[in-house]
């Protein structure tokens, strides 16, 4: 039945009134005036008291959720909106990726939908008040092989037609942007070409968490922690409201915005879905001087590289071979991770990894999201994430909006619908999404 | 590293074989409608719990086995070779780590 | 080094150095000596340095705190390597050792300066600022990026050698301190084979630095162990994670020939003997040199017969810090003040510039001093046997988290002070029960009990009055983790995220615990509500030479691949196989081939045997034509498509005898064709009678096309007639080639000439490819690669799957569709296919051919075919410069709409601009009507 939720839950319950006087401005003059006075900066996020009702409720508080309740709150006016996580903010696939940026996918419509994301996050840090850190340090798809290299001049193709800096350049123009790069025609998988595409980079994925959930918060939005949907209510094939570990709440319209948890969720609802849930796993490395500005993706060897501000190189490779729940990780991910690196960046063998972990990716069969109406009428899908789910948060979150507050499926996401499955039209994104990243 | 209790090859580290997908049945492709072969094609239970799926022994026996697996833990219950009747219990398959090796006996 | 700085003791006993063997190194740009048995820090602090690093943000100065492996203060730069633990890591002549994160030197570090506005610069400052003007993003990430602390590499750095190995043991005990000693003897005494790792050089764990009896203990110890050959021992090496089924990963670094190992163990059970880790204490000035642990003195004074300091204050909560007091003054180092914890005694504050000068009391003693050792507690590194499903409690009365028991498979066991406490006879107890527990489990036997090793009470002591470090390495403060509480980053996950405190080198190790306390203070939840952020692999850091050991990256040849290589071949690498792209000019290989008579190499062509008599129904099954009709002789071509209908491998497959077949497929394709036949045989049909067996490589594979080809075939063929007649387009036969017995040549077309495709025992190659070249000289026989080939093909409009089409093309998109028989039975996509053909033929794109208006254009392929207000319409697949035509031709995927023979498209070229094509009326543009073919 329903578990008792951490103490801590409602003890701090804060009036709608005072969650709109919130929060303070962040600016280098507020940082060195609180540090010069001693004083303490506001809550970013309380823990409302659980309403009987509200007029949407998203389940899933990661970039995904928070974004469509942000822009609920600040596109449309709705702010009688409840976002429930069954853990933390950020905890899912949204605390756990490596935050890579970009918009130079292979088909017109997956490109129109990422740059709308990268254009969302160039000027989030303003909107929101936060600093995401967004770096524009530049993205390489590498090409090893003549196959290969096509994709890569389809991919840059398509983009420039849509007005997306993206070129494919040679080993010069690579080795010079990437000097560690072992770019000699001698590499078992020699470097052929790459797809270069300035506008790319790596963004802080904490920050936009807790950047969307202040200002949603903010605008009213209540955001609930440790509350664990376990049930789904439908009548007459429309919803009516959840259950969750903490009460009952009746809605009329629910979304599901989780990440490896989306099947589970569904299948509350009686709505199954196409996807497969696979464990992503990433690794970082203890910090060195800074050596590599860009962001370094190989398709044939399985494998994307960048170095933090912090100095931590930070890898990941494709998912898991088989399906699975687990983020406990595995060695031979590691290995493999490992040797590709080396292939690529035969100096720094002597760096050491210091931390591996996994999330979960609900894999699709044409590597494209799920977005929009299901069966169930008020029952909204935003799942299907695979390995490309954060980049397309606020672009998501802004379509998903709209969605809920006008009832009509924006035309950005119009190619997403569940519908395609059964209809035989499915997206072709899998030249893009190879590695994922 | 998870091992795949190998009906005829015994514990081989997961490695060794090729994750085909969950079972199931095919349709028959003469009455199917499109939404339902669609429905065979793409939809998948996909849970967070006992699973019965295919695996392929690539590197050993090249046989297409059935097994029950927990995606949570990773716990195999029971395999038998795809397409026959009856699951075989998986811990008289596992055992000790070098039951695959040459001088052990059962090697296919 | 001796003199007024020399730190270094009269001989201690159980010390490790060897003070007949000098060793002279380098630290800081200065020649120092130290001894055989010296880490690198014993070695310094014995010559009086005592300052070895710069914090990550504030750049305080630090020294040794923990002298172990985690000690965050004691991070080196070692010749090429960075991030050396430098309290750890054995001191080796000739060393050249650096400081790292200094700027521009150890003594005087320019971000001193982030000090003084330490109180601006909190933990996720960055967070709130930086946000505006956004354009200047860019240059406060290159000033950030200064901070970042680490070592350097540099691109000359070699690769270096490192390999791995693989063991199968009953036991691996993790750790060789008392308890883990007495499991691995035990475990051996039951018959088990054993594996012990110990991060340290030598085995015994807190004994080897306790005292004359416990060295004597430890002695035994190691002469048990020494005694048992079924114990194989690891020093210097590091269980550094768990995975599922035992799968355990060990670093072993000091290896001889390789610079780090990996082994990756199947353990039968795991047992888990790590020790207690020392935790530091929370207080002002808690960073300074000078202020370090009671674990810390006694591995200095008793292994590295080091004086830590001249005047102590002692913090003691526990019988381990008595114990340092004692080892403190035997060595002469006049201990000024104990203060008990247990009586609730406590300093306030650490004081002094650059190191420990002074401490003060919270009575406002302040006691001059320039050693400050703390006591107050421990920490349990849980780690593996989280990894094992194990969730930690914590403990009050003992003030640290235990092992919870539950959710631990039987096959991974804990013991030692990991567990509990005990004196050492009782943790020898306890460990040989676990040991004999874990050697019966391994084999098979159910085992006894092990007896319960009880926690000692001990005071919870985290943070003094004042405020101080949680986490040296990332320079977090308890202040920043209680402004991070209140801000609403109140759960151990979101503290840990927003203030970086254990994300650091220790990874948690020596900070994990005194942050939740902090956050406890601050949120007023117990610890055992907040519990701790998960912790995960590795235990230890893992370079990644050891992850990645010898990397193998088998390349598959041919066996004329020597003849390629000796004749200018020039090599592509397709897939794992590396094949002659061309000999010097592709073009002209070409014109040969159409002229005379050209020779290639199609070895990696994919091939598989197929006997039995129910062949014909698995070919009917996997191709989207007809072949119950095929007879003995005949060859056909075949197209395969997956269950969507989207083309998935093409070839020709020809029938050699009743009951036995050949089949080609794509050299990508082979494995995935194999065991698709493999999986529609095992599972859908197991009744059918079919034996697949692959013979891509049993075979090598050799083309002959052009005008002559026939007769160079007479010259070199015994045992076929070779006349048009008798041996007929699209036909097979076996025979003997160079007097070489069964081999099966068929005429087919790729090239679009008279050709024979020879597929010769594979040992038997290389003396075919040479009698062929040696038969052909006088009819102009040249050897032609895989670029000619293309043109070839291109020329003739042959679809290369995969090029030509993608993850979507369905067979009617690629030309195809007169193909598909509908009117089988069953085969593989063909639903897709039927709806496909009856309501999706209007807007599936098309495959043409295109022919530039401009003869001299030859648009990239991958450009796009655009309408004129810019609309994608498709792309161009294929593409070359004809010399048999002398214009572009090139192949397309287009929208139905611009499909039509004679359409006009526009291409934007990559580089800028556009051109005009026309599209063709067949796909071929030499010889549509397959005349040469036929010859």
């Amino acid at each position: 039945m329903n578990q008792s939720p951490p103490s801590f839950v409602g003890r701090r319950a804060r009036s709608l009134r005072t969650a709109r006087r919130g929060p303070a401005r962040y600016s280098a003059f507020d940082l060195i005036r609180r540090g010069a006075l001693g004083t303490d900066w506001p809550r970013s996020f309380s823990q409302p008291e659980l309403r009987g009702t509200y007029d949407a409720v998203i389940i899933g508080a990661g970039v995904h959720g928070l974004a469509t309740a942000y822009y609920l709150a600040a596109n449309h006016g709705m702010t009688n909106v409840a976002v429930l996580d069954k853990a933390y903010i950020g905890g899912g696939g949204s605390g756990r990726n490596t935050a890579i940026v970009r918009s130079n996918y292979l088909t017109p419509e997956g490109v129109r939908f990422y740059d709308r994301s990268v254009k969302l996050y160039e000027n989030l840090a303003v909107d929101l008040n936060y600093n995401v850190m967004f770096s524009q340090r530049g993205h390489l798809t590498l090409a090893h092989n003549d196959s290969s290299l096509r994709t890569m001049r389809w991919r840059a193709e398509v983009n420039k037609l849509q007005g997306i800096d993206s070129e494919v350049i040679d080993p010069d123009h690579i080795s010079r942007l990437v000097p560690y790069l072992d770019v000699s025609p001698e590499a078992r998988y020699p470097v052929l070409g790459a797809l270069y595409h300035p506008p790319g980079g790596t963004i802080r994925h904490d920050a936009v968490n807790w950047g969307y959930a202040r200002a949603a918060e903010h605008l009213g939005v209540h955001i609930h922690q440790y509350t664990e949907v376990t049930a789904i209510h439908v009548e007459s094939d429309r919803v009516t409201g959840v259950s969750t570990n903490r009460g009952d709440i009746a809605a009329p319209v629910v979304v599901n915005c989780t990440a490896g948890w989306a099947s589970t969720v569904c299948d509350l609802a009686g709505v199954r879905l196409p996807l497969i849930t696979h464990p992503l796993q990433a690794a970082v490395t203890e910090p060195v001087k800074m050596f590599l500005r860009a962001v370094v993706v190989s398709g044939s060897l399985h494998v994307y590289v960048s170095q933090t501000d912090r100095g931590e190189l930070v890898f990941g490779a494709s998912v898991d071979p088989y399906p699975s729940y687990s983020m406990r990780g595995s060695l031979e991910f590691t290995e493999e991770l490992a040797g590709h690196v080396l292939e690529l960046m035969p100096s720094i063998a002597k760096l050491r990894v210091l931390r591996q972990w996994a999330g979960l990716c609900d894999m699709t069969p044409d590597y494209s999201p799920i977005m929009g109406v299901t069966p169930i009428d008020g029952f909204l899908l935003d799942v299907g994430w695979g390995t490309y789910g954060y980049k397309a948060g606020p672009v998501a979150g802004e379509a998903m909006a709209e969605l809920v507050a006008t009832g009509k499926t924006p035309e950005i996401i119009s190619a997403f619908d569940l519908a395609r499955f059964a209809e035989g039209r499915l997206v072709g994104e899998k030249g893009a999404a190879a590695v994922g990243h | 590293m998870i091992r795949i209790p190998c009906p005829h090859c015994s514990a081989r580290n997961s490695a060794e074989f090729r994750h085909v997908g969950e079972a199931a049945a095919r349709p028959d492709p003469s009455t199917v409608t499109p939404e339902q072969w669609r429905v065979y094609l793409y939809e998948r239970s996909n849970p967070a719990g006992w699973i019965t799926e295919t695996w392929f022994h690539t590197m050993g026996c090249r046989r297409f086995i059935t097994v029950e697996r927990h995606t949570v833990t990773n716990e195999i219950r029971s395999v038998r070779p795809a397409g026959s009747s009856g699951p075989e219990p998986a811990e008289a398959l596992s055992g000790r780590a070098d039951a695959g090796s040459p001088d052990a006996g059962g090697q296919a | 080094m001796t003199g007024a700085a020399s730190r270094r003791l009269p001989a201690q006993a159980g010390e490790l150095v060897d003070r007949s063997r000098p060793l002279a190194f380098r630290w800081d740009g200065r020649s120092y000596v130290g001894l055989e048995g010296d880490t690198i820090v014993s070695a310094l602090l014995a010559c009086g340095v005592d300052v070895f690093s710069r914090s990550f943000k504030y750049s305080r100065s630090r020294g040794v705190l923990s002298a172990s492996f985690v000690d965050p203060g004691c991070t080196v730069q070692v010749d090429d390597e960075p991030n050396v633990r430098g309290a750890h890591r054995r001191l080796a002549a000739g060393m050249d050792v650096r400081p790292q994160n200094v700027w521009p030197s150890l003594r005087f570090d320019v971000k001193t300066a982030n000090g003084l506005v330490g109180r601006f610069l909190t933990a996720g400052f960055y967070y709130k600022t930086f946000i505006k003007p956004q354009r200047l993003w860019p240059a406060y990430q290159q000033v950030l990026s200064r901070f970042a602390s680490g070592g350097v590499t540099s691109r000359q750095n070699a690769h270096g050698y490192y390999d791995k190995r693989y063991v199968h043991v009953d036991v691996v005990v993790a750790g060789a301190g008392p308890a883990g000693l007495a499991a691995a003897v035990a475990a051996a005494d039951t018959g088990a084979g054993v594996l012990l790792v110990e991060e340290e050089y030598e085995l015994g764990g807190h004994l080897r630095f306790s005292g004359e009896e416990s060295l004597s203990t430890l002695s035994e110890l190691r002469a048990q162990v020494a005694a048992r050959p079924s114990i194989e021992v690891m020093t210097d090496a590091v269980v550094t994670g768990r995975y599922d089924d035992n799968w355990v990963a060990v670093l072993q670094r000091n290896v001889g020939g390789a610079i780090e190992r990996l082994v990756k163990v199947r353990a039968g059970v795991l047992v888990a003997a790590p020790g207690l880790i020392e935790r530091p204490y929370v207080f002002a000035g808690n960073d300074l040199p000078g202020v370090m642990l009671s674990t810390a003195v006694r591995r200095l004074v008793n292994l590295y017969a080091v004086k830590p300091g001249e005047r102590a204050v002692v913090l003691t909560a526990n019988a381990d810090g008595d114990a340092a007091v004692a080892d403190l003054t035997r060595v002469g180092v006049n201990v000024v003040r104990v203060l008990d914890g247990r009586a609730g005694e406590t300093i306030r504050r650490a004081t002094g510039r650059g190191r420990l000068q002074a401490v003060e009391l919270e009575d406002g003693t302040v006691l001059p001093t320039d050693l400050l050792v703390t006591a107050t507690g421990w920490t349990a590194p849980t780690s593996l046997i989280n990894m094992a499903g194990d969730r930690p409690v914590w403990n009050p009365t003992a003030a640290r988290f235990v092992p919870s028991g539950d959710g631990l498979p039987p096959t991974v066991l804990a013991t030692g002070g990991l567990v509990g406490d005990g004196s050492t006879d009782e943790l020898i107890a306890h460990g040989r029960a676990a040991g004999t527990l874990a050697g019966d489990r391994a084999q098979g036997r159910a085992g006894g009990g092990v007896p319960d090793l009880a926690c000692e009470p001990h005071p919870g002591m985290f943070r003094a009055s004042t405020h101080g470090f949680v986490d040296f390495s990332e320079d977090v403060s308890s202040k920043d983790v209680v402004a991070a509480a209140k801000e609403g980053y109140d759960s151990s996950e979101l503290v840990k995220r927003f203030t970086t405190a254990t994300m650091g080198p220790s990874q948690g190790k020596l900070e994990t615990i005194n942050t939740i306390a902090v956050l406890s203070e601050a949120t007023g939840r117990a610890i055992e509500d907040l519990g701790t952020t998960v912790w995960r692999p590795p235990y230890a850091p893992i370079s990644l030479g050891a992850l990645a050991g010898r990397i193998f990256e088998p390349t598959r040849v041919s066996p004329m691949q020597g003849w390629h290589e000796g004749h200018g071949g020039v090599p592509l690498l397709a897939g794992q196989w590396i094949r002659p792209d061309h000999y010097g000019d592709a073009a002209q290989e070409a014109r040969n081939v159409r002229e005379n008579v050209g020779i290639i190499d199609v070895t990696p062509l994919g091939k598989l045997e197929l006997s039995g008599p129910d062949v014909p129904r698995l070919l009917n099954l996997v191709y989207v034509n007809k072949w119950s009709k095929l007879a003995v002789g005949s060859v056909r071509y075949g197209v395969m498509c997956a269950e969507d209908g989207v083309v998935m491998d093409d070839g020709v497959t020809g029938r050699l005898d009743e009951d036995r077949y050949l089949m080609s497929t794509t050299s990508s394709g082979a494995a995935t064709v194999w065991e698709w036949l493999e999986n529609w045989l095992q599972t859908a049909h197991s009744d059918w009678r079919v034996h697949v067996t692959p013979v891509t490589t049993a075979y090598a594979s050799i083309n002959v096309a052009g005008p002559k080809s026939r007769e160079l075939m007479q010259r070199v063929v015994e045992g076929v007639e070779l006349s048009t007649e008798a041996f007929g387009y699209m036909q097979v036969r076996q025979g003997r080639i160079a007097g070489v017995d069964d081999c099966v040549m068929w005429r087919i077309g790729f090239t679009g000439e008279l050709s024979y495709e020879m597929h010769v025992p594979a040992s038997y190659g290389l003396h075919v490819w040479e009698a062929l070249l040696q038969a052909g000289e006088d009819l102009g026989i040249r050897a032609f690669g895989v670029e000619a080939q293309r043109i070839l093909r291109l020329e003739k409009g042959h679809l290369i799957v995969a090029q030509d089409t993608d993850g979507l093309t369905r067979a009617h998109s690629a030309g195809l569709g007169g193909m598909v028989k509908l009117d089988k039975d069953d085969f593989a996509g063909k639903p897709e296919l039927a709806w496909h053909e009856r309501y999706g033929l209007a807007t599936a794109p098309r495959l043409v051919a295109l022919q530039p208006v401009d003869a001299t254009a030859v648009p990239p392929e991958a450009s796009q075919i655009i309408s004129s207000n810019g609309d994608i319409l498709g792309r161009v697949t294929s593409s070359r410069m004809s010399p048999t035509l002398g214009h572009g031709v090139c192949l397309a995927q287009v929208d139905p709409a611009v499909a039509a023979a004679g359409t006009v498209v526009t291409i934007r070229l990559p580089g800028g601009g556009d051109i005009r094509a026309t599209v063709q009326e067949d796909l071929a543009f030499v010889d549509p009507e397959g005349v040469r073919l036929r010859a």
